[in-house]
Formats: C-alpha cells, structure tokens, sequence
C-alpha cells in the first residue's frame, strides 16, 4: 500500500486474462472505517453496506460494484482504497529501452491535474500535462481526446443509421444509448442486460485508441506493435475495469496495457522530480493527438450528447451548424431532456442522465417501452467524468463531510447512552 | 461498540479542530462542494470556446479526422461504421445478470 494524493493504493497490476469481475477495485479499509454510513448513501447499487454490529463497511462483492469510487472520494476518513494500480509497472516500461510507451490521456485529465500541483479547481493544464507525458519518458503523446472525435464520427453515424432504419425488418431499436462511461456500460450489462441492443456498439474512446494506436499509429510511425504499450491515463476507476476486459483485443494484441488515474499521474511527475509549474505548453504528437472542442466536452455530462448533436445537425440537415453551443443539453445533475430541431429532417429528441440513480429512471422507462428519446446520454459520476473517481479530491468533500459526519455519530452515540 | 466509542473520541478531537481553524464553516460548505463540479465545467467549456486551445470544434473538422476517414487511402477509407470500423472500434457486451442473480441468492440486498 502507499499514499497517493490523499488515496490508499495496492501495489497490483492484474495480467492479462485476469476476470475483472473478481478484482476488487475499489474496497474499504476496516481498521479506518468510522461506521458513518456516507459512502453507502452515495452508492447506486448498494455494493457497500455495513457487515457487522459495528456498521463497518465493504464493498460486499465485485460483482456489485460498478468501481466508480464515488463511494471512495466521498469517504470523509479516507478509509477507502484503491485496489489496482500500475504506476510500478509502467515506471519499469519507461525505463526499458525496448518498449515503446504510448500516452492516451483522457479529456478530464487536464482539468484536474493542476490542482495536484496547486492550481485552482478544474484549471486546463493540457500543455503542461503533454509537456510532462514527455519528460516522463513516453515515446508518443498520443491523447483520447482524438479518440473521442472518432467516436462521435462512429456514434453519430450508428444514431443516423438506427433513426434510418426505423421499420425495418431486423432495425437495431431506439433510443440508442451512449457507451462510452465504463460504469454505466457495467451497470447496464448486470442490471438491465435486456437493454443491451439499446448501447452504442462503439467502444469507448479509450477502447478505440488502444487498437488504433497498435495498427494505424504503428503503421504511421513505422514500429512494431509488439513492441507497443498503451497507457490509459484516466479520471476514474472504472476505466481500470475496463482495460482489462478480456475481450478488448482486436489490434491482435491487448488493447489497452495500463490504466492509470489522475492522481496516479500527479504522484508520478512528483516522483520524477519533474517541476510541474515551469513546463512549456506543449502540443501531443499529430498522428493520434490533434482534437476538436467536440472532444474535450466529453468529460462534463451532456459533453457527448453536445458533440454528437454537433456532427447529427449538420449530416441529418445538410445544412452548417452555425452556433456549435448547445447549451440546452449541458447538464450538473439528475436527467435533462430536449427537443432538437433539425432542419430538413424533425425534432430529434435526447435525454441526458448523470448518476446511476438517474440513469436507472430512465432504464426503467426505456424497459417499459415509454421512453420518448432517440438518443440518451449517461455518466455514473455526477457531472461527468471531471468529476470521476480518479480525479484528485475535493477538500472541502471532506472537511464538510466530516462535520456533518460529527453531528451524526454525536447523535448516535447519544441515542445509545440514553439507552443504556 | 468499542469502535463507536473510538470514532466518537477521534471526531470530537477533529471537530475541535476545526473550530480553531475557522468559524461560520457549515453553511458554506456545501455550496463550496456543489461549485468544485461546476468549476471544472465551467474550465471544460471555456477551453471548447477558446480557439488558442482548439482550433476547431465540431469533430467532422479535425483534419486527422478527415485524413484517418479519407476515402482515398485513409486508414478507415470505408467511412464510419464500415467495415474495418467494425472489426477495430466496436464491440459486443455481456449479460452479467447472472452473477447479480448468484450474489443476490446468498442473500445480499441489493438496490436493484
Ligand atoms: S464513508 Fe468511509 S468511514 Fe464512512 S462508513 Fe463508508 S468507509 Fe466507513
Ligand atoms: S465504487 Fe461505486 S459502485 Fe462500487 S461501492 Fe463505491 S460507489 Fe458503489
């Protein structure tokens, strides 16, 4: 175990064809666990729960657990850990001569990195961050965010089909869901499996980069893919789940090699020694790191709803999109609904749904065979993926927390005396 | 119960430092953990707006883009959603709900 940015993490990198059903990503410290129940109220799926007389909790079973880690960056006693992590590993990578390490930073990233270092909340450092890839040792800066446009051409495209072929013998059914949070996809495959046709057949942007980095990249930069490892650099948990989904190996190798989150990535530029603050803004490497403004919103909720619309506008209306913000599907919290009206073609209608809870409203309606939408959206961490799991936390998360926390177990601890 | 007692201490020692350190602090807490989600929102639409970071804001506009898709030898020359699209950047998923059914069966509660 060691201290990361105010996180507990195993020293644990699973191999390849571990099942990530049976890792615990994210579990709870008992000898810390105050008994204060806080991280069973932000849990959607009830993984966490008391065990014993004393209300010392766990995560009960993998299998319950969607390793969004709200549960952890809500802990006011930090008493939750991370149970995977590959910063030993991916420092020996960096340092072999033979391997070529390739980044693949999400959007979130760069809106939480610089907090590390004492910026103020959610400060872009994206130059610093590819600046600081570099010094670290990594041969290509390549960036997510490339990825995310490439999905929003495949998911866009997936949506303008599925509406097409409405009617048809054999149409994929509508609405069509969003895959590219790792918590959610989880969640739908567990609880609602008979929605799976509902999910986008894309990949994730992640899940695309990885084997776009082994096949075109390799090609573009004339390296063997062999040689080639893959660095998910992520604002959450769950994306460490699934990067090692066995099934994830269409470069004919394994996609993704690591994941590691944004804490992790401050804890290494520390340990580097590299002076974060004085680094040049720096661009990523063309091939796979040039991205649009459609890319970096992905990491707020209602972000790919946004860029899809972007892409769906100007394809479904032949028509220019002239003003690209389309605020009415910018979303903090619970579900948001819109009609989009597209000239030359209808209403297309959207709904947007940040938080398992919410997102469980709206399965339920789409099981229901009431729901009204073409399109929907959903993020497990409120507010999208700035708000992830594996961003650095909030200190005033738990300052306040522990206070309300105070009150709470003064009471308990009243109620038993009075008792007695 | 030993634990309660523990924490209970353990909190009131916290608790007291808190109040050394700074007075009228509960009621603007939680406005202080809504706006740090809201702050790097707010980040995350800035930097979509500021053309100094991106020069381009619809994703059909990144020129990788147009040259990865490009129908004349691009890498995805069959357009998106084409055929090697579907061998490279799609996928299937997997009914997990037996596992769930399996967990539930030993008698874990559950919210769903
Ligand atoms: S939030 Fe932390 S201290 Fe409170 S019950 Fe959960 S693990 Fe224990
Ligand atoms: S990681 Fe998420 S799903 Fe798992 S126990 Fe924590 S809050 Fe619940």
């Amino acid at each position: 175990m060691r201290l990361i940015e105010g996180v507990m993490y195993r020293n644990y990198a699973p191999k390849d064809g571990t099942d990530p059903d049976r890792i615990t990503f994210v579990q709870v410290d008992a000898d810390k666990c105050q008994a204060c129940g806080a991280c069973e109220e932000v849990c959607a799926t009830g993984a966490i729960q008391s065990i014993n007389d004393d209300e010392i909790h766990q995560v009960v079973d993998p299998v319950a657990c969607m390793n969004c880690g709200q549960c952890l960056t809500n802990c006011p006693y930090g008493a939750i850990y991370e149970g995977v992590s590959f910063v030993d590993e991916l420092f020996e990578k960096l340092k072999d001569p033979d391997t070529i390490v390739v980044s693949m930073p999400a959007p979130s990233v760069r809106y939480g990195l610089g907090e590390c270092f004492g910026a103020a909340t959610g400060t872009y450092v994206g130059g610093k961050m590819h600046a600081a890839l570099r010094k670290l040792g990594f041969n290509y800066i390549w960036d997510t965010e490339f990825a995310a446009d490439v999905t929003i051409m495949e998911e866009g495209t997936e949506l303008i089909d599925r509406v097409k072929e409405q009617g048809e013998k054999d149409a994929r059914p509508l609405p069509q869901f969003t895959s590219c949070c790792p918590g959610w996809i989880k969640f739908a495959e567990t609880f609602y499996p008979d929605l799976m046709p509902n999910l986008s057949s894309c990949k994730s942007p992640i899940g695309m980069l990885g084997p776009l980095a082994k096949t075109y990249g390799a090609k573009e930069t004339d390296t063997n893919p062999k040689k080639i490892y893959t660095v998910s650099i992520m604002p959450c948990i769950a994306k460490k789940y699934e990067g090692i989904r066995p099934e994830l190996t269409d470069s004919g190798f394994s996609d993704i090699d690591a994941t590691i989150n944004t804490r992790e990535l401050a804890y290494m530029i520390k340990k580097a020694g590299i002076d974060f603050n004085n680094l040049p803004d720096q661009d990523p490497d063309p091939v796979l790191g040039e991205s649009t403004g459609a890319a970096t919103i992905f990491g707020n909720s209602g972000g790919v709803m946004e860029a899809a619309l972007r892409l769906a506008y100007e394809v479904l209306s032949g028509e220019k999109l002239n003003d690209p913000n389309i605020k009415v599907v910018r979303t903090h919290e619970g579900i948001k609904t819109a009609d989009i009206n597209v000239p030359n073609f209808g209403v297309v209608k959207v709904a947007i749904a940040s938080g398992l809870k919410n997102a469980a409203k709206i399965c339920d309606e789409v099981r229901a065979g009431k729901s009204p939408y073409h399109f929907i959206e959903i993020m497990t961490c409120p507010g999208g993926c700035v708000n992830g799991g594996g961003q650095p936390l909030d200190p005033e998360i738990q300052a306040s927390l522990f206070r309300s926390t105070v009150a709470q177990i003064n009471r308990r601890f009243r109620a038993r005396k009075i008792k007695a | 119960m030993k634990m309660k007692r523990r924490s209970f201490l353990k909190a009131c020692g916290v608790m007291t430092g808190y109040a050394v350190l700074s007075v009228n602090i509960a009621s603007e807490a939680f406005a202080a953990a809504m706006s740090f989600v809201a702050s790097r929102q707010k980040s995350v639409y800035a930097a979509d707006a500021n053309p100094k970071i991106y020069k381009f804001r619809k994703s059909q506009n990144n020129p990788m883009i147009t040259k990865i898709y490009n129908k004349d030898g691009g890498f995805l020359h069959d357009g998106p959603c084409g055929h090697k699209s579907h061998e490279l950047l799609h996928t299937e998923y997997i009914d997990r709900s037996a596992k769930l059914s399996a967990l539930k069966a030993k008698g874990y509660k559950l919210n769903f």
